[in-house]
């Protein structure tokens, strides 16, 4: 069936306006999606039923036009989303699409077009679009790129030139006759000492291993590559390239997501720097990749690693940061606060307890961090380091803003114990905040020395605590049962003991609270005093008493 | 062709021309009725009949050093070279330029053809004697190589798109490191893409191409040696069976080897007499100015680690010797030794400034096939020499008939036996051609020309731009 010359116009006008839009479909959905996939089938569609009556499509391509058969079938003067120019600024003039062109042709080819070139400018600042056609030497669809391109920079003439050049020097007739002569001079056919021997089976199979073997990452090569140079530096320039070459190299791998590339750098500098026979001079370079790694640069990329779906093995994350040095501290604890994963939160938290240690003070220093999830972070840090000199730096966030906070640090100061904590911890038992208070009581708990104890008893005994929530109350009692010596089982028996005529209600909770922890304590010496209230009319003081008493005679 | 067989036939392709090269070296070893043969010929007549019922016929054709089916080039990779070389070897020996298979095959066509192309190779006349080997046959045909049987010669115009190509090519390089000297920026696009038109000419004429790099004699050697290498390097990789993608890469790679060189102050470069030693001292700290020129020039995509590699490597030796000099370091890289014997190639030919008179390019393969296994790597020079010839381009030779000639093409099946331009006839009057195939026989079966002697063009001073360009 053959088409009018107007209706093969429409046709091919038609299909490339479909090109147009698979262009733009095909940049915003992944490969495989539904959309996709239809955009991709309905254009090979059309090309195939324009090969039902023609054997290629060609498209002259113009700076804003596009030309079929001698009819300009696009038009665009404008600078974006122009898909003459697209083509047209890397230099192609021409291209045919062929009968035989096949749909995974026509996909490779729109792979290629949709590539944004001016955005991905950086991640493929090495290829144009007739680099990346050529790369998929396409059977089917053919293009004629005007080299000019190539030309632009380059002196038009230089071919004419050198030629001429070259040529100037004519080979003198006396020297070509003296090779003549020469040359009839014993004319007996040489032996050639060399004769062309294929290679052998065995030969090629090796050769065939080592391609395939060559076909894997390059650059830990590259790295042996610039440790080779480095030891051949001859001055501060040689050095400091080097250098800055494998910082490059590290920040690139990260960014790429390859930390064994990194660690493996980093052991070879920190052999480097074990050898006896490294000098001072390169020592002190070395040591500068390692403050490199802590910067704020590397610990960005570490945490977008960390963040990432990938992730890192918590072994590899080890191997890594077993190299950073205190100065990563700051930066570690800023991505902390930044960092979107669990995950990855852990793990920077598990690496700060590892490097904090080796400098308190900057890691205390980070408890001035402005947002309050990164301090209490620090403070649990500080906690599992579980230096003491962190208490002071401790008492100081102490006033810290946020509740949260500061209940963090009452139980650290609780765990760590460390001087002025108790102290304080003393004071917080008067805080207005219940949630305070009873932290404060249990880190004076956990501190538990004779003096802890006096603390809490102290405190139970004052006017104002009786007056606190029943549940409170009851809280600070269980933690002043944990001591079970004679102290305490005196003074609880005491507040059981004790009679009061006014504000009965108060005294009855007291009462409840004290027969509950002797229960606690397990002394059963206390079992008559108990029993005493097992059949009192309160019913708190009596239902508490009953279990105070079953616990000691059950032995639970 | 229908799309779907299309694809059929790519993937079959490499079979096709992979079983009749197994088939023929059967042959060569057992008589046609034996086992190995006769499965041989099943197995192929099983792969070749679906094939011709498709497409009516099959088409065979071997064009310049490749093979095609039904027009369509087939690319191969080392799996098959040898089989491959194998075939062209023996067609080219035949004489024979295409084999057509039509109409339903069955293993007494098949057996003709073997005995018929078996008996061909212990004929004087090989085409004649194939020919009519198989004239009863109606389903196999053969022609002749379309080069030999037209006499015709490269047309005017690819030579002229190869000239434009190597020049291109040696502007991109020499402004390269006019920009780079300058601190200006440099774009590198552009070498992917001067690279990429050096393959695709590589691929179609080969030996014009490596031609261009025979010429020496240009002012400025460092920049036509960086593309004479890359040039070199290519053909080489294309040997290998590489594919574009790959020898684009490596392309690359050669083309900056040398780039450290910019560090190179001008009076050693062009020293016009030897170095001394702490200019060779400096002379050879060329391969880490490459490494550290590269990275700064081009950061660390996959082709700019490569060519670091490649230009820290490219005078490490296969067996460590050379410089730099390396402490615990691993293997050398594919493209590096690669790079290494392009470079010792061109330079020990090249009249290099700071050395001496070069050496003759036969002279060199000589050199070279000495330092096989210790500097260079036994297998790649193999195929190097294969490629280049024991007659490389250039060469200057006395033939039997008292005619002086240069090589102007090498002939990879008879090496001994390229094509020559004619510089001095048998009565002792200079010429500028005919270029001349030394393959050429007489009706008696008899060589006309035979090569009996190499002289050095260099002691002569003799110019081979003027023959080769």
């Amino acid at each position: 069936m053959e088409l009018t010359e107007d209706k093969d116009i429409k046709v091919v006008k038609e299909l490339l306006q479909k090109l147009i839009k698979a262009k733009k479909t095909l940049r915003m959905y992944p490969q495989g999606n539904p959309i996709y996939v239809k955009t991709l089938e309905d254009l090979y569609t059309r090309f195939k039923s324009f090969f039902d009556y023609q054997d290629e499509l060609t498209l002259k391509i113009g700076q804003n036009t596009i030309v079929y058969d001698s009819e300009q079938i696009y038009y665009n003067p404008e600078k974006e989303d122009n898909m003459a120019l697209f083509l047209f600024k890397d230099g192609i003039k021409e291209i045919t699409f062929k009968k035989e062109l096949l749909q995974e042709e026509l996909e490779e080819f729109l792979k290629v077009i949709v590539v944004d070139f001016d955005r991905e400018k950086d991640k493929m600042s090495e290829d144009d679009m007739v680099t990346l056609l050529w790369e998929k030497d396409f059977q089917n669809i053919q293009y004629v790129v005007d080299e000019t391109f190539l030309m632009d920079e380059i002196d038009e003439d230089y071919e004419r030139k050198a030629v001429t050049s070259v040529k100037g020097r004519g080979t003198d007739v006396e020297s070509l006759q003296r090779a003549y002569a020469d040359g009839l001079e014993g004319m007996v056919k040489d032996e050639k000492k060399v004769s062309i021997m294929p290679p052998a089976f065995e030969e090629i199979q090796m050769l065939g291993s080592e391609m395939e073997k060559d076909s894997s990452d390059k650059m830990e090569k590259l790295i042996t590559i610039l440790f080779e140079v480095f030891s051949h530096a001859e001055g501060k320039d040689d050095l400091e390239d080097s250098i800055m070459f494998l910082k490059d190299i590290i920040r690139f791998s990260l960014t790429h997501g390859d930390i064994h590339t990194v660690i493996n750098a980093l052991g070879k500098v920190k052999s480097i720097l074990d050898d006896s026979f490294t000098t001072d001079e390169a020592k002190k370079y070395m040591k500068m990749l390692f403050v490199y790694i802590g910067t704020e640069e590397i610990i960005n990329l570490l945490g977008a690693l960390l963040d990432s779906s990938s992730g890192v093995d918590e072994d590899i994350l080890k191997r890594f940061t077993d190299f950073l040095d205190k100065d990563a501290i700051a930066p570690l604890v800023k991505i902390l606060g930044d960092l979107k994963t669990i995950r990855a939160r852990k793990s920077i938290i598990e690496t700060l307890i590892t490097i904090g240690g080796k400098d308190m003070q900057k890691l205390a220093a980070q408890l001035n961090d402005s947002r309050w999830y990164v301090v209490r972070n620090i403070v649990f840090i500080l906690r599992r380091i579980g230096d003491k000199r962190a208490v002071d730096y401790l008492l100081k966030t102490m006033s810290h803003r946020d509740i949260r906070v500061r209940k963090e640090v009452i139980r650290t100061l609780g765990e760590m114990n460390g001087q002025g904590a108790l102290q304080s911890l003393s004071e917080c038992l008067d805080d207005s905040n219940v949630e305070i208070r009873i932290a404060s009581a249990r880190a004076i708990g956990n501190i538990g020395t004779d003096a802890a104890k006096k603390i809490l008893i102290e405190k139970v005994s004052q006017k104002q605590f009786k007056d606190r929530d029943f549940n409170e109350k009851k809280e600070v009692y269980e933690i002043l049962s944990r001591w079970k010596d004679a102290d305490v089982l005196d003074y609880l028996a005491g507040i059981l003991k004790k009679k009061s005529f006014f504000g009965m209600g108060r005294n009855y909770e007291d009462m409840a609270c004290a027969a509950f922890c002797l229960g606690l304590v397990g002394n059963k010496e206390v079992l008559p005093l108990l029993y005493k209230f097992s059949d009192v009319n309160n019913k708190l003081l009596r239902e508490v008493s009953q279990i105070a008493i079953k616990r000691l005679e059950l032995g639970r | 062709m229908a799309v779907k067989e299309d694809r059929e036939l790519i993937s079959s392709a490499k079979d096709i021309i992979n079983q009749l090269s197994i088939i023929l070296r059967t042959a060569n070893i057992h008589s046609p009725s034996n086992i190995a043969v006769t499965t041989a010929i099943e197995k192929y007549i099983a792969l070749l009949n679906p094939l011709i019922k498709s497409e009516q016929s099959i088409l065979l054709e071997l064009i310049g050093e490749f093979f095609y089916i039904n027009s369509m080039r087939i690319r191969y990779s080392l799996d098959y070279l040898i089989n491959f070389n194998f075939l062209v070897r023996e067609f080219k020996k035949r004489e024979i330029g295409s084999v057509i298979f039509k109409d339903f095959m069955n293993p007494r066509d098949l057996q003709t053809f073997l005995k018929a192309f078996i008996e061909s190779g212990f004929s004087d006349t090989p085409y004649d004697t194939m020919s009519e080997g198989i004239d009863a046959l109606s389903s196999i045909k053969i022609d002749r190589l379309k080069k030999i049987k037209e006499g015709e010669d490269v047309d005017t115009n690819t030579r002229k798109i190869i000239k434009k190509t190597y020049f291109t090519a040696v502007a991109y390089i020499e402004g390269l490191f006019s920009k780079i000297e300058a601190g200006e920026r440099v774009n590198i696009k552009k070498s992917k893409r001067i690279v990429e038109a050096m393959v695709d000419r590589l691929l179609d004429e080969e030996q014009l191409l490596i031609g261009m790099t025979a010429i020496k004699d240009y002012d400025e050697y460092t920049y036509y040696h960086m593309v004479n290498v890359s040039i070199l390097s290519i053909a080489l990789g294309q040997r290998l069976g590489l594919n574009k993608k790959l020898l684009a890469v490596l392309g690359i790679t050669a083309i900056f080897h040398d780039i450290g060189k910019i560090g190179t102050p001008y009076e050693i470069l062009n020293k016009p007499s030897s170095l001394t030693d702490d200019e060779w001292k400096i002379m050879k700290r060329h391969p880490i100015g490459g490494v550290r020129a590269i990275l700064k020039l081009r950061g660390f995509d996959s082709t700019a680690i490569r060519s670091a590699i490649v230009s820290f490597e490219h005078h490490i030796h296969n067996d460590f010797s050379g410089y730099p000099s390396v402490s615990n370091y691993m293997d050398l890289d594919l493209y590096s030794k690669i790079v290494c014997i392009a470079d010792q190639y061109d330079a020990m030919t090249s009249s290099r400034v700071y050395s001496r008179i070069p050496i003759p390019p036969d002279k060199a393969i000589s050199i070279m096939m000495e330092r096989s296994g210790t500097q260079l790597d036994p297998v790649l020079l193999k195929f190097f020499i294969n490629m280049i010839g024991v007659f490389p381009i250039g060469t200057l030779v006395m033939l039997d008939t008292k005619e002086l000639g240069l090589v102007f093409e090498s002939n990879e099946v008879m090496g001994d036996r390229p094509k020559v331009v004619i510089v001095i006839d048998s009565n002792g009057n200079r010429l500028k051609g005919p270029v001349v195939s030394l393959a050429q026989k007489d009706e008696t079966g008899r060589y006309l020309r035979t090569i009996v002697k190499t002289l050095d063009p260099n002691k002569y001073n003799i110019n081979l731009a003027e023959y080769l360009l």
